[in-house]
């Protein structure tokens, strides 16, 4: 698949159970875009999230600002996107401190379930109609939602149905509309989700991902399953170095260490033995939950390497790109 | 087990003195198998034990043997631990915590009149706060805890607590729930909805109106009536709640109850503990425990190896290539590892190190009874 097909629709939605990976795969969804000469928006929502720290510091605010070269980001607040909608809709260019005040957007949001991801949505629709409210048009390219967690994200997306629903005439019923449009064009909104390849990560995204297909009509791109173990050791090698240790011969393997002026101890031969085994024990786990992946979706797996490097930062997050941009050419 | 235990683990010393144990941290650090598992091992101990669940996977009912889980306590066959080789000497009742339900019980119990109560209980608005007001589903969670307490039927209650990004959230969430109740702000633009005295509409000042009807545009004027209704059906009921919310504060602050934290070795789950932990000082709650889940096992100090010596190792045959390869994954587990600690020695100088326990990345997923177990057993290792 060409780069551009995969990144065809301008809003990309990345959602997943919290703790997977969700903000990082964004963001290296983000590099691929821009690499490929767009202007990139990731949205964060709600949130002191951890966006600013992968792209070295400063915040996120409610106005995008640029993070690195290409890419920006924003946190939608709710609180700032009611006041952006009064201030559209309603010419209140004074908004009141009343309409600000947290107890009145709980109020608003409980009165009218759903209103909340309504005003959300209503800012990435903003932005993507490039609607310039004062801050400046920003002409992006792409939008990269980091949705709430995928427990929450049927009811984030289902949002605009559900009032369009309640609200039977008026502003509100025709903008949910515009909104549900806007979500449910695969040509204009797309989501991808992410997973671990374990146990309860993987059987939610199986659930989520029927849930964005029967019950939403939500575009699907991929399945990431993130921080696979990679092949530094096959297990046919680690078995390998089982027998050579059953067999007693070890100290042929400490010899031929010694030859190269590495001494190995008993300790040292512990954790090459340990790491070996628990590299085999957790791949076994994986495999058989990327089998079950790729078995219970109809879009492909990409597979995301878990990374043993210090910290995920800027150049770990590249890494991620390139590996997707690799994976996007064979698809 | 034994007392010998009790001594050398803060969690079995938990288990053997404390009422309530109260499982906190941020989201998927694992604390709903860890309450689980603190839970089995009490029972196996021989306590009457009821675990308090917030949104458990599908799997945890089927692991334990039950077919759902429920509001209301259900008990976890013996025969489920004699299958797996276990002598159980106690009782272990597991339930999920239902929001809903559990917001009309108290509503229920405060309303003036059974009247009353069923007028707040039909309220549209009133409906939805259980799924939709922030701050409603740890208020109740709280509410369950102290009902289940004040039952006196357990001997020892495990709770989970909800899945919130921030750790912290649930500790603020009855002062939010109350606050939002008796809201001025609330009140006043709501003021020509209520009816006062007479039964007559009291229209407040213009600023209000204006608002109101910038209000009525976005979410409907019958549904302003409806909130309206709901607020003044709740007067005469907010004493009844602040002074449940002070008693369930006060028995969390007491001896009876311990939190536990929980935390992956990841930054942000560690930044958070550090957090949680200090603000659990400032509301003088007690601390008990700092779980650190899913740990890199760390193996040895480190093969001492220079990258010159590996590229001649690399090429000594096959022998050598095998070795080469059994260092280069040794060393991206050890990166790991060093990693990990990094981040976790940020929360020692918080959290003195005896009050820790590490339960490793197992070879195995914990998705089953014995995997909940092996997990206990983790727990539990002095
Ligand atoms: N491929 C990966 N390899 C190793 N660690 C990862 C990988 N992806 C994410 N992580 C780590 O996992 C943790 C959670 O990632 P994050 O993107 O913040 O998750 P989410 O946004 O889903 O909550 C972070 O500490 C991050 O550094
Ligand atoms: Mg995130």
């Amino acid at each position: 698949m060409h780069v551009d097909e995969f990144l065809d629709p301008k809003i990309l939605i990345v959602s997943g159970k919290g703790g997977v990976g969700k903000t990082t795969v964004a963001a290296a969804l983000a590099l691929v875009a821009a690499r490929h000469g767009r202007k990139v928006c990731m949205a964060e929502i709600d949130r002191k999230g951890t966006l600013p720290k992968l792209f070295g510091g400063g915040e996120v605010t409610y106005e995008p600002r640029e993070l690195s070269p290409g890419v920006w980001g924003l946190n939608i607040i709710p609180e700032d996107a009611l006041a952006e909608y009064l201030r559209v809709q309603y010419h209140m260019s004074r908004i009141s401190r009343v309409f600000r005040s947290t107890h009145f957007v709980d109020y608003i949001t409980t009165a009218a379930p759903g209103l909340k991801d309504i005003l959300v949505l209503g800012k990435i629709w903003y932005l993507e109609q490039d609607r310039d409210h004062g801050g400046g048009a920003h002409g992006f390219d792409t939008i990269i939602v980091d949705a709430p967690a995928a427990g929450h994200m049927a009811t984030f997306l289902k949002a605009p149905q559900g009032l369009a629903d309640a609200v039977r005439l008026g502003p509100v019923r025709r903008q949910s509309e515009w909104l549900n449009d806007m979500l449910t064009d695969p040509k204009r909104s797309r989501v991808h989700l992410v997973s671990l390849a374990e146990e309860i990560p993987a059987s939610e995204t199986l659930e989520t991902s029927e849930a964005l297909d029967k019950e939403l009509g939500i575009s699907q791109g991929a399945v990431f399953a993130n921080a696979v173990y990679s092949r530094l050791l096959m297990d046919e090698e680690a078995d390998e170095f089982e027998r050579i240790a059953a067999d007693g011969k070890i100290d042929e393997l400490c010899d031929v260490a010694k030859a190269s002026g590495i001494n190995l101890d008993d300790d040292d031969l512990g954790a090459l033995h340990g790491y070996a085994r628990f590299l085999k024990a957790r791949r076994n786990i994986q495999s058989q939950h990327l089998r079950k992946l790729s078995r219970g979706v109809t879009q492909p797996v990409m597979e995301l390497p878990f990374l043993f490097s210090a910290g995920l930062a800027l150049p770990d997050i590249e890494t991620l790109a390139d590996v997707i941009e690799e994976q996007m050419e064979t698809l | 087990m034994s007392a010998a235990r009790a001594r050398l683990n803060p969690i079995g010393e938990i288990v053997d003195h404390k009422e309530i144990v109260v499982c906190a941290g941020s989201g998927g650090v694992g604390k709903t198998t860890t309450a689980a598992a603190i839970a089995l091992q009490a029972a196996l101990d021989g306590k009457k034990v009821a675990v308090l669940t917030i949104d458990p996977a599908k799997r945890l009912a089927s692991s334990l043997g039950l077919k759902e889980l429920t509001n209301e306590p259900s008990k976890v066959s013996k025969r489920k631990f004699t299958s797996a080789g276990l002598e159980m000497k106690g009782e272990l009742w597991a339930l999920m915590l239902d929001t809903k339900t559990t917001f009309d019980e108290v509503v229920t119990r405060y309303a003036p009149s059974p009247e009353q109560a069923e007028r707040i209980l039909e309220n549209r608005f009133y409906r939805n706060i259980s799924s939709t007001l922030s701050g409603t589903q740890e208020y109740m969670a709280m509410e369950k805890l102290y009902e289940l307490h004040a039952d006196g039927a357990y001997d020892i209650i495990v709770i989970d607590t909800p899945p919130t990004r921030n750790a912290l959230d649930f500790l603020d969430a009855p002062r939010r729930l109350t606050d939002f109740f008796e809201s001025r702000v609330l009140r006043w633009f709501l003021m020509p909805y209520m009816k006062a005295g007479g039964g007559i509409f009291r229209v407040a000042n213009v600023a209000a109106t204006t608002f109101l009807r910038v209000v009525k545009r976005i979410i409907g004027g019958d549904v302003l009536q409806d909130t309206a209704e709901f607020f003044s059906n709740l007067e005469g009921m907010y004493d009844g709640f602040k002074e449940r919310a002070r008693e369930v504060s006060a028995l969390l602050q007491s001896d009876a109850t311990s939190f536990v934290i929980v935390t992956s070795p990841g930054e942000d789950s560690v930044m958070e503990a550090t957090f949680f932990a200090a603000r659990l000082n400032e509301a003088g709650l007690p601390f008990g425990a700092l779980i650190v889940n899913r740990v890199h096992p760390k193996l040895g100090d480190g093969v001492d190896v220079k990258p010159r010596q590996l590229t001649k190792l690399e090429k000594q045959g096959d022998q050598g290539q095998l070795l080469a390869k059994l260092i280069d994954n040794e060393e991206a587990f050890m990166r790991v590892v060093r990693l990990e600690e990094k981040n976790l020695n940020a929360l020692a100088r918080k959290i003195p190190k005896h009050r820790w326990v590490r339960v490793p990345y197992l070879e195995q997923e914990a998705v089953d009874f014995a995997g909940l177990s092996l997990i206990a057993d983790k727990l539990f290792e002095a």
